[in-house]
């Protein structure tokens, strides 16, 4: 107990803990919250903008209440963005001959009225037809949006195949968002497969997470057990299982681990199985230090005494050896855990991760975000908050293996 | 020099090892798998075929180069024998393009943007670590912290960030390749000029997600190094404070060297990837390239050279570190 | 009586510590050493022994901070001078130093001869490299040492090698005092034996003027130096001539500590082991009126309220209790 509240002493571990408590938290009350297949495709479209979606069907449906506001300032900005804008600048000044400082982009009503005083479509003067197509797109644009018209809902009479008009919406008509029946929320927005990102990453931090713990766990557990032989029994063993250790310290893991998740095949990896691979990739530092740390206990005096009173090798090792390096050991774990999530997401963005159609990882989704160009087309949603998670549980463990660290080896506090 | 001798000649009889082991693994562990390993290799890359006998001859070679009519340790020797001869098989997907005329290319595009970009973060690192030990304080409280949460980020993590800010917001930088695609690989002016271009986002991604760790690692060693007896001792005879940094610095650097080398292969790894978020055309974006379209010799290929990149690295760290640590020469004569 | 070439007045010094409570570990002390003569000074381990011996060079680090007091060497005082006027002109060429540690006081990645250049630049920034060798070799001749240990790096020594060397590089530049604390403590008996016979050729041939010799092998105080101070708790308890301290120590707390060694030479070989009981005060609370009051079988209430004085006896000796040497003397016939 006293341990743990010395832990928690340290601010380090105490910030990296807290980190981590919120994400774990989060990942795991979220669901409560939002029940939703977290792969379900729900959109046809890719990249939703974050944001609620309300039904449309729905919305022309609803009781309007008319609220008394200029509708078409707003309208006319969000139908015209600013390329449009610019656009029609570069048509005033260039072909019509304004002056440069009298057209302000910024000034819509001035701007249109200065457009549907000058736009002239049969005006085909020193213009390329992509050109020509581009100003008309914009004189629609600018026609509708001037266009406060009401809009008419008709039904279709099923006998006759005549339209009745039902309801007519006019332009300070407003229906309150929660009254609205049919409504989606996607907080972070849509994936390029349609997909609610916030609960496609909660179920992709939950998977990564557990595949980092199972691979830790595994690295470890192979780690911890080669070195305590390595470094406990001495001689031949040990002199093979470093030389073990120091080729695949320097033969690069990464390749080991392409190799394996390739040759196991595209249909076999799943979680657990990537888990594993990457675990069984990992073991050597974990090895190396722990073996270290063995040979400089193995000559103490309870060792020896021990030693001397016949007990087994297995019995010294647990009870003679394991304890005095068990926060080690916890540090050990915490980094490969670290090193398993990255592991898992560097593989799944070669394209050797789990199996893409059943699960989410953090790695797949930035494979997802690169391959269908998030990246590039500025839909920021769909992987700038699965690179957030990344570093904040890097940083996190990072912290508590830090804070331990000082903890309990006092003499590197600065 | 005797001592010096005995510490390479040691150095590269054990890289040597390791390079056959690396070599037998290569080979080996997709052939440990269960299954015909042509059928499986050929069957899902010659689907992309329509030609039927296209996807059939792929077959037949592939058997005939596995050798799978030998015994094992006979299809090794075939298999050494050509890679001896920079035979590394024909892709699948560029088939009839050779794998070493498809590597050779991407390998020094790999090396170009790789080998500056990890020695710029080891450097910027390593001085920024040192400055955190020894001027504390300021550098040390706001310094430190950032270099963590920096250094949490995946290289490829950094890569989109850095590409969203100065491509998707600024518009001041290329998407990504290696030069610019309406150019052909020339020694002119406006070929250079584009290949710099498209170096900066890739090649800052990597550096920055190298400099946190180095700092950390170096401000701690420096740490250790201050209160080292020598340094107490070189005080008291009145010795300059620079020379006790040049010391310090000196000495808190060598195991940096080693660290470098430790972690020569994950960081390798890690900018691999990151390349992939540029479409760098290095080993990284080859390599995603053929697992996606299921190129086996080509996967083969890359592994093989990346892992012979990382020994000859790490021999060339360890050769480095023998001439700056003078123990090193010192415990080959004890 | 020969020239003075240390004189401490009422040195105070303190730590610092995270916990901000203060920690004084030299407690009003002061002392003399005439040329060509070697002080010793004794103690248990945290009596402030080691404390007194980095105070002495006036170069103060953290945590370690002065308070009061001067530090006299050859007439200067080094006390009032700025921390780079004494790096520059006091450190190593007034007073050097022999750490505790000589196994790591060598930076392992820097040739000797590179070391020697730049402790002889820091004082002397033109001496050229030819000069500095010539002089470093002469030295190392003179000193018994192979002059091929210049170009070697500390690790490539043994283990009394690398103390030799420290002590040859620590008085490379002639310093008038040399401290040396526990310079022999970590060495086998062979080395032992060399290290002080350098030490004593150093002070026959002037290379050193003086010496603050610091250890807790009594026996070797004996053997080393001419007078012997005994500390306790950061103060002085008692001090008087080599001989006198060994075989007529009068403090109780001298008298515990030489009680509690065997002297060959003399043959009182059998004479029984007095460990002293209890342990050192904690110096961030000392306890008041004597520090060894707690500790002392003979100590009264008087001794545990109001500070106790130093005083002289028996002409040049001196100790700090509240009894007098003849009132202690009779205590102990008594027992």
């Amino acid at each position: 107990m006293g341990m743990i509240k010395k832990v928690f002493h340290s601010p380090k571990f105490r910030l990296g803990f807290i980190i981590f408590a919120a994400l774990l938290l989060f990942v795991f009350l979220y669901p409560l919250f939002d029940s939703g297949d977290p792969l379900e495709m729900i959109a046809v479209q890719s990249y939703l903008k974050p944001g609620t979606y309300v039904s449309q069907y729905d919305v022309a449906g609803s009781d309007g209440i008319t609220l008394d506001v200029v509708a078409s300032d707003k309208k006319l900005a969000s139908h015209l963005p600013e390329a449009d804008r610019n656009k029609m600048k570069t048509y005033l000044v260039d072909f019509v001959g304004l002056d440069a400082n009298q057209v302000d982009t910024n000034n819509i009503p001035k701007l249109i009225e200065q457009w549907m005083d000058n736009y002239n479509p049969n005006n085909k003067a020193g213009l390329l037809v992509s050109a020509q197509r581009d100003y008309r797109n914009i004189n629609k644009e600018v026609l509708a949006a001037l266009d406060a018209g009401d809009i008419i809902i008709a039904i279709n009479d099923p006998e006759t195949g005549e339209l009745i008009q039902n309801k007519t919406i006019h332009d300070q008509q407003y229906v309150q968002v929660s009254s609205v029946a049919n409504r989606q929320v996607f907080p972070l927005g849509g994936d390029n497969f349609g997909r609610n990102v916030l609960r496609e990453l909660v179920e992709a931090t939950k998977t990564s997470l557990m595949i980092g713990l199972i691979a830790g766990i595994v690295a470890t557990a192979i780690g911890l057990t080669l070195g305590l032989i390595a470094g406990y029994v001495g001689g031949t063993t040990d002199n093979i299982i470093t030389f073990i250790t120091n080729l695949f310290t320097v033969i690069p893991s990464f390749v080991i681990l392409i190799l394996i998740s390739y040759s196991v095949g595209q249909e076999a990896r799943g979680v657990l199985l990537v888990a594993c691979i990457i675990g069984f990739t990992a073991w050597p530092w974990t090895c190396r230090s722990v073996r270290s740390q063995v040979i400089s206990l193995r000559n103490r005096d309870h060792v020896n005494l021990m030693k001397l009173s016949g007990h087994g090798l297995l019995h010294i090792l647990t009870t003679g050896i394991l304890p005095y390096i068990a926060s080690y050991v916890v540090m050990a774990l915490i980094l490969q855990i670290a090193q398993g999530i990255l592991s898992e997401a560097q593989l799944s963005m070669l394209g050797l991760g789990a199996a893409t159609s059943k699960t989410a990882t953090l790695g797949l989704m930035m494979n997802w975000a690169t391959l269908f160009s998030a990246v590039v087309n500025g839909s920021w949603w769909a992987y700038f908050p699965v690179v957030i998670v990344i570093a904040l549980m890097s940083f996190s463990m990072n912290l508590m293996n830090t804070g331990l660290d000082q903890v309990f080896n006092p003499q590197l506090r600065d | 020099m005797k001592g010096y001798k005995k510490y390479f000649r040691k150095r590269i009889v054990w890289y040597l090892i390791t390079l056959v082991i690396a070599v037998i693994l290569n080979f080996m562990l997709p052939r440990l798998m269960p299954g015909d390993p042509v059928a499986a290799i050929t069957a899902n890359s010659a689907a992309g075929l329509t030609d039927r006998t296209a996807a059939q001859q792929i077959y037949d070679e592939y058997a005939e180069a596995f050798g799978l009519d030998k015994p094992v340790y006979q299809q090794f020797f075939i298999w050494v024998g050509k890679l001896f001869t920079g035979d590394l098989g024909v892709s699948f997907i560029n088939y009839p393009r050779t794998v070493s005329d498809m590597i050779g290319s991407a390998v020094w595009w790999t090396i170009g943007l790789q080998l500056p970009a990890i020695l710029t973060g080891w450097i910027i690192g390593n001085l920024l670590g040192a400055l955190a030990a020894y001027k504390g304080k300021f550098i040390d409280k706001g310094l430190m912290p950032a270099s963590m949460f920096i250094s949490g980020f995946p290289a490829f993590g950094l890569a989109t960030i850095l590409i969203f800010i100065f491509v998707v917001k600024l518009k001041v930088a290329p998407a990504g390749g290696g030069y610019s695609f309406d150019l052909l690989p020339s020694f002119s002016w406006r070929f250079i000029s584009s290949v710099f271009v498209h170096y900066q986002l890739p090649f800052w991604s990597i550096v920055l997600t190298l400099i946190g760790g180095q700092a950390i690692g170096m401000r701690s060693m420096s740490i250790y190094e201050l209160n080292a007896d020598y340094v107490k001792y070189s005080r008291f005879l009145g010795v300059e404070d620079r020379k006790i940094v040049g010391y310090v610095f000196h000495n808190a650097m060598l195991p940096q060297v080693t660290g470098l080398a430790l972690s020569m292969g994950t960081m390798i790894g890690g900018a691999l990837v990151a390349e992939i978020v540029f479409s760098y055309p290095g080993l990284g974006y080859t390599l995603v390239r053929a697992i996606t379209g299921q190129d086996y010799p080509v996967i083969s290929g890359c592994t093989l050279i990346i892992t012979v990149m990382v020994l000859i690295a790490n021999l060339a760290l360890e050769i480095i570190y023998g001439f700056i640590d003078p123990r090193v020469k010192a415990a080959q004569v004890e | 009586m020969g020239k003075i070439m240390l004189e401490v007045k009422d040195l105070n010094t303190k730590y610092i510590t995270r916990e901000k409570e203060d920690v004084y570990a030299v407690n009003n002390v002061s002392l003399k050493v005439e040329e060509g003569k070697s002080l010793g000074v004794a103690g248990e381990s945290g009596c402030g022994k080691s404390t007194l011996a980095l105070s002495l060079m006036g170069y103060y680090f953290p945590p370690l901070h002065y308070m009061s007091g001067d530090v006299i060497i050859d007439g200067k005082n080094i006390s009032g001078m700025s921390p780079d006027l004494v790096r520059k002109t006091v450190l190593g060429e007034e007073i050097a130093y022999i750490p505790q540690a000589a196994m790591n006081a060598l930076n392992p990645t820097k040739k000797i001869i590179r070391f020697i250049e730049d402790v002889i630049r820091a004082h002397e920034p033109k001496a050229t490299k030819k000069d500095i060798r010539d002089l470093a070799t002469e030295r190392f001749q003179k000193l018994g040492l192979p002059p091929d240990v210049l170009d070697r790096y500390s690790v490539e020594l043994s283990g009394g090698m690398k103390q030799r060397t420290v002590i040859a590089v620590s008085t490379i530049l002639s310093p008038k005092v040399l401290i040396a604390d526990e310079p022999s403590s970590a060495l086998d008996v062979t080395s032992q034996k060399m290290v002080i016979k350098m030490l004593r050729d150093m002070m026959e041939t002037g290379f050193i003027k003086s010496m603050v010799f610091i250890t807790h092998e009594l026996p070797l105080l004996y053997n080393v130096t001419d007078d012997i101070m005994v500390m306790y708790a950061g103060q002085i308890v008692e001090q008087g001539s080599a001989k006198e301290m060994v075989f007529d120590p009068v403090h109780p707390y001298s008298k515990g500590l030489m009680g509690s060694i065997i002297v060959p030479e003399e043959g009182i070989r059998g004479k029984k082991l007095d460990a002293i009981p209890g342990t050192p005060p904690n110096l961030k609370h000392p306890p008041a009126g004597c520090r060894f009051a707690p500790r002392c079988k003979y100590a009264t209430e008087e001794c545990r309220a109001g500070y106790i004085p130093t005083r002289v006896f028996a002409e040049s000796r001196m100790m700090r209790c509240r009894l007098t040497e003849d009132q202690l003397r009779e205590v102990y016939a008594n027992e």
